[in-house]
C-alpha cells in the first residue's frame, strides 16, 4: 500500500520514477508495451549542436537508472481502468488489481488520423508506426512511401526513415474536408511551420529560414510556394499539392495527388499518380488521457496543448488527491520537456506522502520545467507557453470553487 | 470514405447526421454509432468530434470532454472478466 504506482514509462514516468525511489520509497511502474522507454524509443534526430539524440539509448539509461534503484517496472501490462476506493487508487489490468494512495499517470500522447479516400488500404499506417516500425523493430514500412500531413513530427520522422534507406517521395497536405480543415489548408501549415522552425531538428531549420529569407514569401503567403515543393533533404515538401485519394486493389499502389488553391481547394485537371508501396497519415498528437477521464478528472480543451488535459497545477496535481499527471498528458511536447515535468511530479509525491520536506526542490523543478521548454529543439505548437497559461488560469478558478464550497 | 472503422460509419453519413441535427459530438455518436465500436472510439473520435463541431456552431465548450471515455479502455478477454481459471 505505501508503493507509489506510475501508469507509462516514458520519459516522464520513467524520470519519476528515479526521482521517488532516490527519495527512498518504493515504486511500481506499468506499461503496456514490451520496451519501456515509451515514445522516446522511435526517436533519432540530429540537435542544432550537432549531438545526435538516440531515444533507444536515452530509454536505456532511465530504465537501467530506474532498475538500480530498485523501481519495479512491469511490462506488458495495460491498465482498463480506474477507480477511487474510500482513500485509495485502485487499478485494474487484465489479470491484477493494485493499489496506491499516490498515482501519477504518465501515459502520453497519441496520433490524430486524417481521412482520406482509400485510408482503409493495408500499407495505410500513422506516421508513428512508421517510425516504430523503422527505429524500434528495424523493419522497413515498404521501399517508397507518401506522407500525408506536413509538420514537425512528419518532417522528422521523413528524416529518419531516409537515414534508414527508405525512400520518402514527398511530404504533402491531405485534402480538405471538415476533418482536415487545418492539415488541410496551405496557409495555415506554412504559417505554423514558420512559427516553429527556429526550434526544430537541424534540417527543419534550414527549411524554414530558406522560406524566411524569401520576404516577399512571408506576406503573399502560400501563394508563391513553388508547386513542386520546396527540397529538405532531398524530399520534396509540398504545400500546394494534396492527396485526393489512396488507391490500390488490395494494398497502396500509389497516391492520386492534385494542385490546390492557397485556400487548400483542389484545382481540376491537375490530378497526378505517384507510386508508392506504404503511406504515412501525420495527423498531429494529442493528450492521451483516457484514465484520467475515468478516474474523474476536470478538462480543458487547450488548443496549444494538443487537446483535451486533465486540470492540474505547476506541481503536476490534478484536481483529485493523490491523482498526478506528467508528460505528453499534459500538453504536446518534447521528450525532455516530459521528462523535466516526470521530475516534478516525483517530488511533489514524495512531498505529500509526507517522506520529506521537498518545498524548495519542487520550486527548483518547476523553473526546470520552464528553462528546457524554452531550451526545447522540437516544440510541436508555437503558443504552448500560452497554453500552459491559460491551463494555470483554469486551475486557479477551480481553487477558488472549492473555497467558496467550503466557505458555504 | 469510411470514419469509423469499427461501426463501418462514412464520412457522408456523418456529415449528413450532423448537419441535419447540428447535434453535439455525443448526439452525433449516438445517432450514427460511430465511436461505440469494438475500439472504443480511439480511432475515429477526434474526427466524431470536429465533423459534429463543425455543424453545431456552438464554441466549443472547453471545460468538458465531449465524447465520454467507458472502462475499460483497453481490451479484456472473457476469460480475465469473468475471473474464469484455467
Ligand atoms: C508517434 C509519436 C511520435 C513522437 N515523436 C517525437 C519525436 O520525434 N520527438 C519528440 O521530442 N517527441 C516526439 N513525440 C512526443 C512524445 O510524446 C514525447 O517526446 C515523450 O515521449 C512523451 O513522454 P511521456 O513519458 O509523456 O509519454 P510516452 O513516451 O508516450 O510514454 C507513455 C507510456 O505509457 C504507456 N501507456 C499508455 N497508456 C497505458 C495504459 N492504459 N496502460 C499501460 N501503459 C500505458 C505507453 O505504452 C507508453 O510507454 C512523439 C509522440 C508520438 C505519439
Ligand atoms: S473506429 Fe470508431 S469505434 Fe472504432
Amino acid at each position: 500500500m505505501s508503493k507509489v504506482i506510475i501508469i507509462g514509462a516514458g520519459p516522464a514516468g520513467l524520470s519519476a520514477a528515479i526521482t521517488i525511489a532516490e527519495n527512498g520509497l518504493e515504486v511500481l511502474v506499468l506499461d503496456e508495451y514490451m520496451i519501456a522507454g515509451g515514445r522516446l524509443l522511435g526517436q533519432l534526430y540530429e540537435e542544432p549542436n550537432g549531438n545526435w539524440w538516440n531515444g533507444i539509448k536515452e530509454s536505456k539509461q532511465l530504465y537501467e537508472k530506474a532498475l538500480d534503484l530498485g523501481v519495479k517496472i512491469q511490462l506488458h501490462t495495460a491498465v482498463s481502468n480506474l477507480e477511487k476506493i474510500d482513500s485509495s487508487w485502485v487499478i485494474y489490468t487484465a489479470t491484477e488489481t493494485y493499489y496506491t494512495s499516490h498515482l501519477l499517470l504518465a501515459t502520453g500522447a497519441t496520433e490524430a488520423p486524417l481521412p482520406i479516400p482509400g485510408w482503409t488500404l493495408p500499407g495505410v499506417m500513422s506516421v508513428g508506426a512508421a517510425q516504430v516500425m523503422t527505429n524500434v523493430h528495424r523493419v522497413k514500412p515498404g521501399n517508397r512511401g507518401v506522407i500525408i500531413g506536413v509538420n514537425v513530427l512528419s518532417s522528422a520522422i521523413a528524416m529518419e526513415l531516409q537515414l534508414a534507406g527508405v525512400q520518402v517521395a514527398c511530404i504533402t497536405l491531405p485534402k480538405m474536408s471538415l476533418v482536415t480543415k487545418e492539415s488541410g489548408n496551405p496557409m495555415n501549415v506554412m504559417n505554423s511551420l514558420l512559427h516553429v522552425s527556429h526550434m526544430a531538428p537541424s534540417a527543419f531549420v534550414k527549411f524554414g529560414s530558406k522560406l524566411m529569407k524569401i520576404e516577399f514569401m512571408k506576406k503573399m503567403g502560400i501563394t508563391f510556394f513553388p508547386k513542386n515543393g520546396v527540397k529538405m533533404w532531398d524530399i520534396p515538401i509540398m504545400l500546394r499539392k494534396a492527396v485526393i485519394e489512396i488507391y490500390g486493389d488490395n494494398e497502396v499502389e500509389g497516391v492520386t495527388m492534385a494542385t490546390i488553391s492557397p485556400t487548400g481547394e483542389v484545382i481540376p485537371g491537375t490530378e497526378e499518380k505517384v507510386q508508392a508501396d506504404f503511406v504515412c497519415i501525420a495527423g498531429g498528437l494529442y493528450p492521451l488521457a483516457e484514465l484520467a477521464a475515468v478516474a474523474g478528472c476536470p478538462f480543458y480543451h487547450i488548443e496549444e496543448l494538443g487537446g483535451y488535459v486533465p486540470l492540474h497545477n505547476e506541481r503536476m496535481e490534478t484536481a483529485l488527491e493523490g491523482l498526478y499527471v506528467a508528460g505528453n498528458i499534459t500538453g504536446i511536447e518534447g521528450a525532455k520537456v516530459a521528462a523535466s515535468q516526470g521530475v516534478a511530479a516525483g517530488l511533489s509525491i514524495v512531498h505529500n506522502n509526507g517522506t520529506s520536506n521537498q518545498e524548495q526542490n519542487i520550486k527548483k523543478a518547476i523553473q526546470d520545467i520552464e528553462h528546457t521548454r524554452d531550451n526545447a529543439f522540437i516544440q510541436f505548437h508555437p503558443a504552448v507557453k500560452e497554453g500552459k497559461q491559460k491551463l494555470q488560469h483554469y486551475w486557479e478558478e477551480h481553487l477558488n470553487t472549492v473555497k467558496d464550497m467550503v466557505g458555504n | 470514405m469510411i470514419i469509423c472503422r469499427c461501426e463501418e460509419v462514412t464520412y457522408k453519413q456523418l456529415t449528413e447526421t450532423a448537419e441535419k441535427y447540428k447535434c453535439a459530438s455525443r448526439e452525433l455518436k449516438l445517432r450514427t454509432r460511430a465511436g461505440m465500436g469494438y475500439c472504443g472510439g480511439r480511432t475515429c473520435r477526434t474526427m466524431v468530434d470536429n465533423i459534429a463541431h463543425s455543424f453545431n456552431g456552438n464554441e466549443r465548450d472547453c471545460a468538458q470532454l465531449t465524447l465520454k471515455y467507458q472502462p475499460p479502455i483497453r481490451p479484456i478477454s472473457f476469460g480475465d472478466l469473468g475471473d474464469v481459471k484455467k
